[in-house]
């Protein structure tokens, strides 16, 4: 009796550390920081937070980790509100879909993402805060920019290289 | 007889019953295709369900994707993926999930009667909320769903010299004026209703009340807003944007939208959105902030914030006329019975708050756009208030740090160096087989212009300064390469960046210079941004970069921009130290001026020159061996 309960309570400890120890740990914090490039300078990068939806029932840390690189990328690409002056994307650029391959997010932009001014300012501006935005999610080094799901060296007429992915050490 | 109809009449009955239980309880889902209509025209919406009464609609649906581009909003949602993203005109995102009935409109989260489902490979989402979200209102009139869209927002925003209203609608605007006259404004909206209260007093210099009225039929509705003025109020211009809005200035001028302030508001939910900072509890940390003193200074006004230990601070000001200053001191408590004091001219307040459980923030209000310095000091911080008015080239931020703290580290580079030649390292292992070599690529061309502004072509204006640099670097003695003389693409006609940019690169790589400098015009979508900035990409680029923007930020007039990393393809494929210098905004009046004459231009070469001499000093004599 005294032996069957002791394994009852080794057993109830080992079930514990192991639910404790294997449980889906969810990274992504409640909020996550949205950077932009502010047109005063086109440099200094300010964030603003944005409210993460909590993890699902039957989401996985991997889906969600995707649904929050997702969801900060088209906050990013979308901008503070139009009263705040800052660089923005061309009109009608928008998050056609998001992966994540290792902890490269690879962003694929429409290809409204060309209509670019034709300064540097902009598109340094643009893809700041697009990697910055990013690469704050917990799991996410650098991002990888398609228009139109293909892979650009460079946008047309443009300046930054596009082909490798970006870090937040390139800016 | 009568027994079987009342019997059938009573089984229907119940059956019916049973029928909208089961709807409301099981969420039910019946597919049901009302006919729609936006903007007096029929909308094709066919893939609609209801659950629970409810209507669904499928994200999918051609009418919703023909609905979203008239009104500017998007859509980013792939098949199996869980959550539906819209991006509205405004911009605001308005985000579903499968499986949850939460939504979130920008900041706010709301319940929606459902959560949105899978049904056939796509997406079904909440129709009345997502229509809501967007400002459109879906409006019964007989058989049809009339889509509305509604003028939903209207802020009065108080500024220092008058207020600033700024109203969204579910599409673009056009405002009719029907009447302005001194007391009172009158503006008619066609094709839009309202769900704004009917009439509202407000608390806005200059406005007594707003009333809005929505007339004509649930297809072809008017919605009239009428804005009562104090008597003697001016106003602004009605001014639609490209967002489904209007701003309209009372009792002051409206900022252009062209214009750009280099302070902005920061976004609603922003944490440091400007001083208005909350009293929270002072932390028991070892650095205090003991005193405040303020007193005249010799040019204007002085404070003394004293600081007992060690931190950090940022300071940050607003752009005229918004004349605020601020200085965080992070890592320190607010010690006990530290209040407010009372300003001295030119200062008109000084406020001291502990706004988080670190920070402590002094805020100061100042008469007109003055000249603040801020200085660590033996026992603090030294602000210094100047009373002459300053230009509006003043810093909007800086750092610094108190006593040992550490954080606010400062990059520092090497400076430019003197005449020795190979002073700074190029890229480890590159050898310039030609060190007197500078290769100069003018940016664009050809078949690409580059920024254009009227008939002000960027590929145009860097050939020729690029020429005007040649000129004086070869009179001084180097060897120039340039990647075009004429409006030529460098690779071919049409070619890719990466083949345009690459063969630029080939022709200073190959050529083996010292360095390349790449000249180019900046520009935006509006004219506030201006100055010059020199770009570099790699370590190896900084002391050129410096040099070459030190150089021409001290002759050339135009707003110090300074240098700026960034991954550009073109200075990150040169072997040698590289820099794209953006000399000046064609899209900023002011720039474009300097960029259009002559004799700023040559300054410009003049300038580069002189960056590249301080940097590289002189060239080489002939046939020199690299040194490295």
């Amino acid at each position: 009796m005294k032996r069957a309960l002791v394994l009852i309570a080794v057993l109830v400890i080992v079930a514990l550390t192991a639910y404790f120890v294997l449980r889906p740990h969810n990274p992504i914090p409640d909020t996550i920081s949205v950077y932009y490039t502010k047109a005063a300078d086109g440099t200094s990068e300010v964030s603003w937070p944005v409210s993460m939806r909590p993890m699902q029932s039957g989401e996985s840390v991997a889906e969600h980790t995707h649904n929050a690189a997702l969801y900060a990328a088209v906050q990013a690409i979308a901008g503070p509100p139009a009263d705040v002056q800052a660089v923005r994307f061309p009109p009608g650029t928008r998050v056609v879909s998001v992966a994540l391959d290792g902890t490269t997010a690879i962003v694929n932009l429409s290809g409204d993402v060309k209509n670019q001014g034709g300064g540097t300012f902009g598109e340094n501006g643009e893809f700041k805060a697009l990697v910055f935005t990013l690469t704050a999610i917990p799991g996410i080094d650098a991002v990888a920019v398609l228009v139109d799901g293909q892979r650009l060296d460079s946008l047309p007429g443009g300046h930054l290289e596009l082909d490798q992915p970006l870090h937040r050490a390139d800016f | 007889m009568s027994w079987i109809n009342r019997f059938t009449a009573r089984t229907f009955s119940l059956a019916f019953a049973a029928l909208l239980v089961l709807a409301s309880i099981g969420g039910a889902r019946a597919d049901s295709k009302p006919a729609f209509v936006f903007e007096g025209k029929a909308l094709a919406v066919a893939h609609v369900a209801t659950v629970g009464g409810k209507l669904a609609i499928s994200v999918r649906d051609p009418g919703l994707q023909r609905l979203l581009h008239a009104i500017g909003a998007s859509l980013t949602w792939n098949p199996g993926e869980r959550y539906v993203l819209f991006t509205t005109a405004e911009p605001s995102i308005i985000s579903f999930a499968v499986g949850d009935a939460r939504y979130d409109v920008g900041p706010r989260s709301a319940e929606a009667p459902f959560a949105p489902y899978e049904s056939g490979g796509t997406v079904y989402v909440p129709f009345d909320e997502l229509m809501s979200a967007l400002y459109l209102a879906p409006k019964r009139d007989g058989d049809a769903i009339v889509i509305q869209p509604q003028l939903a927002t209207f802020d009065v925003r108080g500024g220092a010299s008058g207020s600033t209203i700024v109203a969204r609608a579910g599409i673009p605007l056009r405002a009719r004026v029907v009447s302005e006259s001194a007391t009172q404004l009158v503006y008619a909206f066609e094709g839009v209703g309202t769900t704004l209260d009917r009439s509202r007093a407000i608390r806005a210099a200059g406005i007594r009340a707003i009333t809005f009225v929505q007339s004509g039929t649930t297809r072809a509705p008017v919605t009239t807003v009428t804005i009562a003025l104090a008597p003697g109020t001016s106003h602004g211009t009605l001014q639609t944007d490209d967002r489904n809005g209007f701003a309209l200035a009372i009792g002051g001028g409206l900022p252009s939208p062209e214009t750009v302030a280099d302070e902005t508001p920061a976004p609603a939910e922003s944490p440091s959105a400007e001083p208005a900072a909350q009293t929270t509890p002072a932390p028991t940390g070892a650095t205090a902030v003991t005193g405040i003193d303020a007193h005249a200074g010799p040019n204007g006004y002085s404070g003394d914030i004293a600081v007992a230990g060690d931190a950090t601070y940022d300071w940050h000001r607003l752009r005229d006329p918004d004349n605020r200053f601020w200085i965080d001191i992070h890592g320190a408590s607010l010690a006990p019975g530290i209040a407010d004091i009372d300003g001295t001219d030119p200062v008109t307040s000084v406020r001291v708050r502990q706004t988080d459980a670190t920070t402590v923030r002094v805020a100061l209000s100042l008469a007109g756009q003055k000249r603040v310095d801020v200085q660590p000091s033996s026992d603090g911080v030294k602000i210094s208030v100047y009373a002459d008015d300053a230009g509006d080239d003043l810093a909007r931020s800086g750092t610094g740090t108190l006593g040992n703290a550490a954080g606010v580290a400062v990059a520092v580079a090497p400076s430019p160096g003197g005449s020795d030649a190979w002073k700074f390292a190029p890229r480890s292992g590159y050898v310039a087989t030609n060190p007197r070599l500078i290769a100069i690529d003018p940016g664009h061309g050809g078949s690409d212009p580059g920024a254009v502004r009227g008939d002000q072509r960027e590929a145009n204006l860097t050939l020729d300064m690029a020429r005007r640099l040649r000129d004086i670097l070869t009179s001084r003695g180097w060897q120039v390469v340039m990647t075009r003389t004429t409006d030529v693409d460098v690779y071919k006609p049409n070619d890719s960046a990466h083949e345009e940019l690459q063969a630029r690169d080939d022709i200073a790589n190959n050529g083996g210079a010292r360095l390349l400098i790449s000249i180019h015009v900046n520009s935006f979508v509006n004219a506030g941004p201006r100055g010059t900035t020199t770009y570099y990409s790699k370590p190896g680029d900084v002391p050129l970069a410096q040099a070459v923007q030190a150089s021409a930020a001290a002759r050339l007039g135009t707003r110090d921009d300074g240098i700026v990393k960034s991954k550009l393809y073109v200075t990150l494929h040169a072997n040698m130290p590289a820099v794209l210098v953006e000399t000046a905004f064609l899209s900023n009046p002011d720039d474009l001026a300097k960029l259009t004459s002559p004799e700023w231009r040559q300054k410009l070469a003049l300038s580069v020159a002189d960056g590249i001499a301080s940097y590289a000093g002189a060239p080489p004599a002939a046939g020199s061996a690299a040194n490295q």
